[in-house]
């Protein structure tokens, strides 16, 4: 039980500390924390697709990307609520996300991995050459929401509502780790064959994780376009992708609070290199291939598992 | 567009495919290989090609050394070094957890610091090629116009590929290779060394991967993104079913062609997304690859 007040704890902190930012810092601040809630949810969604179903899906960005675009053109065309453009980009992402995991996984897990690698320069491709729609290699424009005739013009309009939809995304995770479904996405992680023999759909457990996946990486692209206006093709490649997964590795694969972790130290690391590619190319190389050789399962892999002990004790008790 | 125009764009692109469907051939070699020994699907394989080509780059450039230097001195390092890799990481990254995504994330660590590197020598600024040992005059076969240096890469390639066939039918490590490949616990039962085996199949990945760059960067410029041309290999060997060899061959002419063809026929800019058409045709009529055989269940 010590572990659930502990989170607790954490939540409450974070939360005192997220309602008393926007009172004593500066404009510059609020964008990285909010950019690192956008990165929150982007971990979020490739942990629910690696961490939970044990699957490998590298279009992260290409996901990402539809959803800023989508949101940003829906926004700039007809100004609805946000929360339309941003439901309209997660279910566009999820759409497309089940396509692809629909064919892939007909025959090996991993090409699923190598399909949207793929898929994700293709969609690079697209971003950077559809010019009427996203304005190609210029980037593009984008109006600001609006939320019935609020228009979101800075950082610190979009605030509040970039942390609720992050919370919400946050305990969407959560419960869905905790549901049914959640435990026989696991199940089918640990083994196929076990899972398929207590009558769990392995396919399509795969196929609709991975959709999930993409539909968080939709709604965070949405969630890019409360507090941004301007979109260049640039910064939605392959090491947007790598970076996600970066958070994800290091944090903890299968976990929820190190997917957090994750994002919000990665996230500010990039931020902080934003002019050092190479270094941060580097960095990122050899974080993934270190964790891998001496820390397979991430930092807080640990405490994962004195949970699931203690689940264990619990059930042997009753 | 005339009949004639479209005949001879026919033939160009079938030529032209042939000879860059080769190079992806060689590189779709590399990564079944390594996929059929270890089950993992080689992440950096572009990286490594990329690699290569900077090596053979800086030794023939920089240090000013002789081709018949650069060409060995390259592919022995570029062997070694995938070997190393093999040896020192991905042996630990097995022991520790041993399972699927652990490997392909250590992959695509490997392709990533690799990548760092090179732009942070800053050798990657100034896009280069290799001087051509072949001269470019042309030759001409039916209307299509290819060069000297493109007959020459075509023909090192299935030589290549001969000696690749030969290595895994006639050599008693080539055989050992196999068996690890079709049942590795069996294998080791037999008295093969797993690690050392998976070390020898990361080796001679390393050394295809060199001889690719060393055939094609005297016709491409080397850059950092070169290692894009990975991506191409991977829909080569899906489309060959990802557990042939012969399938990898035939994948990489076929993307080669098909590129080739999308870039005479619709434009050069579309090649981009030709691999992943490429992919997802393949998998929705025929999902287990060209010469992928009946798919498997995996074993618990």
């Amino acid at each position: 039980m010590r572990t659930m007040t502990l989170d607790r704890w954490a939540l409450l902190a974070a939360a005192l500390v997220l309602i008393a930012l926007p009172f004593t810092v500066s404009g510059y601040v609020l964008y990285v924390v909010n950019l690192l809630m956008v990165f929150v949810v982007l971990a979020l969604g490739m942990h629910v697709v690696i961490g939970e179903s044990g699957q490998f899906a590298l279009a992260h960005a290409a996901f990402f990307g539809i959803g800023i675009y989508t949101a940003g053109i829906i926004n700039t065309a007809w100004h609805p609520p946000f929360v339309l453009s941003i439901l309209a980009g997660g279910l566009l992402s999820a759409v497309l996300g089940y396509l692809i995991g629909y064919l892939a996984l007909r025959m090996r897990d991993i090409y699923l991995a190598l399909a949207t690698f793929a898929f994700g320069e293709a969609m690079q491709w697209v971003f950077l050459s559809w010019e009427k729609v996203t304005g190609g290699s210029n980037g593009m424009k984008m109006d600001p929401a609006e939320l019935f005739g609020l228009r979101l013009t800075n950082d610190l309009q979009a605030y509040p509502f970039v942390i609720v939809l992050a919370a919400l995304m946050l305990w969407l995770t959560v419960a869905l780790a905790r549901s049914q479904y959640g435990s026989a996405l696991r199940a089918v992680r640990e083994s196929d064959v076990a899972a398929m023999a207590m009558g769990i759909n392995v396919k399509a457990m795969k196929q609709s994780a991975f959709a999930i996946s993409a539909a968080f990486a939709g709604i965070a692209g949405g969630m890019y376009t409360l507090f941004t206006s301007f979109i260049h093709p640039e910064s939605l490649g392959f090491q947007t992708t790598i970076l996600v997964l970066t958070m994800v590795v290091v944090g903890g694969m299968g976990s929820v609070r190190g997917a957090v972790a994750g994002a919000i130290a990665f996230g500010l690391i990039s931020e902080l290199l934003r002019q050092l590619m190479s270094v941060q190319e580097i960095i990122y190389g050899l974080i993934l291939m270190g964790f891998m050789m001496f820390k397979p399962k991430g930092l807080f892999a640990d405490r994962n598992r004195r949970v699931a002990r203690e689940v264990k004790h619990k059930e042997v008790q009753a | 567009m005339s009949f004639s125009e479209i005949w001879l764009f026919l033939q160009q692109g079938l030529l032209s495919g042939l000879v860059t469907g080769s190079v992806y051939a060689l590189l779709a070699i590399a990564i079944v290989a390594i996929f059929k020994t270890t089950d993992v699907p080689n992440f950096a394989q572009g990286e490594i090609f990329m690699i290569a080509g900077y090596v053979a780059l800086s030794l023939l450039l920089i240090a000013g050394w002789s081709y018949a230097l650069v060409i060995p001195v390259t592919v022995v390092a570029v062997a070694v070094g995938a070997a190393l890799f093999q040896r020192v990481v991905m042996e630990r990254v097995t022991h520790s957890k041993g399972v699927g995504p652990q490997l392909v994330i250590a992959t695509l660590g490997l392709a990533y610091a690799l990548k760092g590197l090179v732009r942070q020598t800053g050798l990657g600024d100034t896009p280069r090629s290799l001087p051509s040992l072949v001269s470019n005059d042309p030759v001409i076969i039916g209307d299509a116009f290819l060069t000297r240096l493109d007959v020459a890469i075509f023909l090192t390639s299935i030589a290549a590929m001969v000696l690749i066939y030969l290595m895994f039918s006639h050599t008693r490590i080539g055989k050992a290779m196999r068996a690890v490949g079709m049942n590795p616990r069996a294998a080791q039962i037999v008295g093969i060394r797993l690690s050392r085996i998976r070390m020898l199949v990361w080796a001679m990945a390393g050394l295809i991967s060199a001889l690719a760059a060393l055939l094609i960067t005297p016709k491409i410029l080397i850059t950092p993104d070169i290692a894009h041309i990975a991506i191409l290999a991977y829909a080569a060997a899906i489309v060959g079913g990802f557990t042939s060899l012969p399938g990898a061959v035939l994948g990489g002419l076929i993307i080669g062609i098909v590129e080739n063809l999308v870039g005479l026929f619709i434009s050069t800019n579309a090649i981009v997304v030709a691999p992943f058409l490429a992919i997802l045709v393949t998998l929705i009529v025929r999902p287990q690859g060209i010469l992928g055989g009946k798919p498997q269940v995996k074993k618990v």
